[in-house]
């Protein structure tokens, strides 16, 4: 069985894609004269996947917040030689993370790239957990969970998200508490393992100058016989969630110098596959850089009158089952902040957009995103990050040149929707 | 394909670097001006850097040039201040498109004008820059120092470093401070910015697939730069006999504590050794397989970062962690055993190995990105240094254990920083 070969001729770029019997999907970007070689190793299973069942089995399993967090810090655990080390000796960088849907395990390397690969492949096959090695991995995670507590730009965020969504576990954060993390066993995590990482959840992208056939080869030959395809569907059980907001404004203090604020407003209509999807997320992120970017006259009018800063970004996040996009920044007055901008939206529902800034957008946005495959990076979170939505990264572009004002307005007027916008605030002490 | 082109002098200071390759979608231009790093000076640097990109003669308002730079394709203006020991450096970026991917256009020129403009033609108002423009960013400038306390884990290095060198110009905040950006008026900024232009030693460099042989001649056309008498920036102090460990504690409301400490190493960067206190640095807290990682997070689960960081310039290194508050006395002493063990050389050929490739791997690195790259080799030439990658890389490939051993000698504690809770809350 050969790889598939997809070229897409605006990035002048190419991506080879394998699927093996037991599911696997591979996918390896070639980016000649690149000294830098990056592998990733992920499977679908985030921090909102806390309620689950297997297709035969008649239990749900419900586990505790923090649990797909907590299963990747336990993965770097060996009972022989640890997985930090061998990674060392060759020369190469190895990291992880979580986030709402999935897990990556990741390196990057200059040299010793096949060998690399075979010790990601290896070590995420094999999980070794004790209940000691649980235990002692309790007051690490406890650490990292009080680090986030003092980000102020985490907590608006999070906050944000709990005056979203009620039940939806997107609100949960990603590492859990010191509470739910000190409730998790070694079964518990076990259990998530055998579900989640399984050939037929998870994948493989390399990006870098690198043999095609050789790395393919390598990776095949790292499988391990119990890596097998799960038999039967896992189904995620998501909670109703309304299309209302569960809390319009949600404030807390933290020693800042001066107030952060997010402004959320919550999707609707979530039930939109690949490329409707992905049409979807290119409309909500043109239809923020129009409003709020940093060409609009918003953006002028708070910026000149002292309410925000250079520090005003937005962006669009979503899933299969939720989407929020927000609008993040410091503001003296974030309540005025946030009439002004309802207002303006209110304003743009009667007079409509302007088609010079959207044709402006979306050039820049063309470029923009063609800027970002200069990262290796980039092109390895962002393609897995698409795939586990049903996407492929190179649709991106081709779908941004089609783009067109009409549907871009329409999209406008059904995402902004005021009465399910929330305010967060984060306010000095 | 990545070659780096002899430095072309431009002026009489003012160079042109060039880096050619083909590798990248972007060609990436910044501009370089050095300052002394002093009180006085810092905060009307900052300010500078922020209004500069506020508005020009021909684009006089962020939205106009903002709008310009989308125009182009999604080109990215960034200015920013920064410390290079006692240097204050302010740079001008413009990242643009390669025309290869925007239809053949080639938009580089367009943008070296733009830079320029940005750079020599602000947009004025009776002979100063537009007051409400200057009384903004002086505005902003102001929430942006106050607002370091945010970043707690940055907070508590910079913190370190300020205490730890009072008496020296070193411990400058890199925007400055508030009560000096207070007494900044519009005329003295526009007559500092003057002498900016006249007195900077400036430094250009382009990254990107550009023509080598016109591109002299291209830059030439579209920068102008005239820097007649170069302020004196002497090297930095860097022994310091230390006679007592300061040690300072801050009291934030705060959900962990963030324990820093400082310590002067005493090997300047033209030393022989200095290579070896790299080692000793990466050693001891570089990343997952150092010595602090391990035996600090990993066994004893105190912490979930912990590093240690050495600045070239000033020759200090930190070491810095995210603790429970009861346990910084502990934390405290596992770091300062570390550091004693390493001193009685208790590290291994591996652990010398292993650093060696860890540093390595970030420096061959660099090569693909075109910011890092640019940062990289203009640091370099603010020591004075013009290897190549291959030759760094091999200064660090020959340390050996007596190397590390012998810069480790020097290493001295100076300052040890808390950042507790228990803030008064009224």
């Amino acid at each position: 069985m050969s790889a598939r070969e997809i070229y897409n001729d605006v990035l002048n770029e190419k991506i080879y894609s394998k699927k093996l019997e037991n599911g696997l999907e591979i996918f390896l970007m070639p980016k000649k004269d690149y000294t830098k070689k990056f592998a990733i190793f992920a499977t679908r299973y985030g921090s909102i996947d806390n309620k689950f069942r297997i297709s035969g089995e008649e239990e749900v399993t419900e586990v505790p917040e923090g649990i797909a967090h907590f299963l990747e810090h336990k993965l770097f655990e060996s009972q022989e030689e640890g997985v930090f080390e061998r990674f060392s000796k060759l020369g190469a960088n190895v990291n992880a993370y979580t986030n709402f849907n999935s897990t990556c395990y990741l390196f990057s390397c200059t040299d010793n790239f096949y060998e690399s690969l075979m010790i990601l492949i290896d070590f995420v096959q094999s999980p070794y957990l004790t209940d000691e090695n649980v235990e002692k991995e309790k007051g690490i995670i406890e650490q990292e969970i009080r680090m986030y507590e003092d980000n102020p730009n985490w907590k608006v965020f999070f906050n944000a998200l709990r005056g979203l969504y009620k039940e939806h576990p997107v609100k949960i954060d990603i590492a859990g508490t010191v509470d739910s993390i000190y409730k998790i066993t070694r079964e518990d995590l076990y259990k998530c393992y055998n579900t989640f990482y399984v050939p037929n959840n998870m994948m493989v992208f390399i990006v870098g100058d690198v043999d095609v056939d050789k790395t393919f080869l390598t990776i095949e030959q790292s499988l391990k016989s119990e890596f097998k395809k799960l038999e039967g569907k896992i189904e995620r059980i998501m909670p109703n969630e309304s299309e209302n907001v569960h809390k319009r404004r949600v404030e807390e203090n933290m020693s800042v110098s001066i107030p952060l604020f997010n402004i959320a407003f919550k999707d609707i209509n979530n039930n939109l596959r690949n490329r409707q999807l992905l049409i979807k997320d290119l409309e909500i992120k043109m239809l923020l850089d129009i409003i709020v970017g940093k060409s609009s006259k918003l953006y002028k009018r708070l910026y000149d009158d002292g309410l925000i800063n250079e520090n005003f970004e937005h962006e669009y996040t979503y899933d299969l089952t939720y989407g929020h996009s927000i609008i993040g920044g410091e503001s003296k007055n974030p309540d005025k902040v946030y009439e002004i901008i309802c207002n303006e939206i209110e304003k743009i529902k009667k007079i409509g957009l302007n088609r010079k800034d959207f044709e402006r957008i979306k050039r820049k946005s063309i470029g923009q995103h063609i800027s970002y495959y200069n990262s290796v990076e980039f092109i390895g979170n962002t393609f897995t990050s698409y795939y586990f939505k049903g996407i492929n990264l190179f649709d991106y572009i081709i779908e941004l040149n089609r783009i067109n004002f009409e549907s871009v307005h329409n999209r406008f007027v059904e995402h902004f929707d005021i009465n399910r916008s929330v305010l967060s605030v984060i306010s000095p002490n | 394909m990545i070659r780096r082109l002899e430095p072309i002098k431009l002026k009489d200071y003012t160079k042109l670097h060039v880096i050619k390759t083909d590798k990248f979608k972007t060609n990436l231009i910044g501009v370089y001006f050095q300052r002394p790093l002093l009180k006085e000076e810092a905060s009307k640097n900052s300010l500078l850097s922020m209004i500069l990109t506020k508005g020009t003669k021909n684009y006089p308002s962020l939205m106009e040039i903002n709008r310009k730079m989308e125009d182009l394709y999604g080109a990215v203006l960034a200015s920013d201040v920064n410390k290079k020991g006692e240097r204050h450096i302010i740079q001008f970026k413009m990242q643009l498109p390669n025309k290869k991917y925007i239809g053949d256009k080639d938009i580089l020129e367009e943008g070296l004008s733009i830079l320029n403009e940005v750079i020599n033609s602000p947009a004025i108002q009776n002979s100063f820059f537009i007051e409400e423009i200057f009384l903004q960013e002086k505005d902003n400038l102001k929430e942006k120092i106050k607002g370091r306390v945010n970043d707690k884990i940055k907070y508590a290095v910079d913190r370190c470093i300020e205490e730890m060198c009072k008496t020296e110009n070193f411990s400058v905040y890199e925007y400055g401070d508030v009560e000096e950006v207070e007494k900044i008026n519009n005329a003295d900024l526009y007559k500092h910015y003057k002498k900016v232009l006249a007195s900077s030693p400036a430094d250009i460099f382009i990254v990107g697939d550009v023509n080598e042989d016109n591109v002299e001649d291209v830059v030439k056309k579209n920068i102008q730069l005239e820097v007649q008498d170069p302020v004196i920036i002497p090297r930095e102090e860097i022994r310091k006999k230390v006679e007592n460990v300061n040690v300072i504690e801050d009291k934030e409301n705060v959900n962990q504590g963030k324990l820093t400490l400082g310590y002067r190493t005493n090997i300047p960067y033209e030393s022989e050794l200095y290579e070896g206190c790299v080692l000793f640095s990466n050693i001891l807290g570089g990343g997952p397989n150092s010595k602090l990682f391990k035996n600090v997070r990993e066994k004893e689960s105190l912490c979930y970062y912990i590093f240690s960081k050495l600045d070239k310039f000033k020759s200090i290194m930190v070491v810095s962690s995210g603790i429970e508050f009861e346990n910084y006395a502990k934390t405290r002493e596992l770091i300062e055993k570390e550091i004693e063990s390493l001193k009685k050389g208790h590290f291994t050929e591996e652990d010398i190995e292993v650093a060696k490739k860890s540093i390595i791997n970030s420096i061959k690195s660099l090569t693909d990105a075109p910011n890092m790259l640019m940062d990289f080799y203009y640091s370099r030439l603010l020591s004075g240094d013009r290897d190549s990658i291959e030759e760094i890389i091999n200064k660090i490939e020959s340390v050996n254990k007596g190397m590390i051993l012998e810069a480790g000698k020097e290493i001295e504690l100076d300052t040890v920083y808390f950042l507790n809770k228990g803030k008064e809350v009224k």
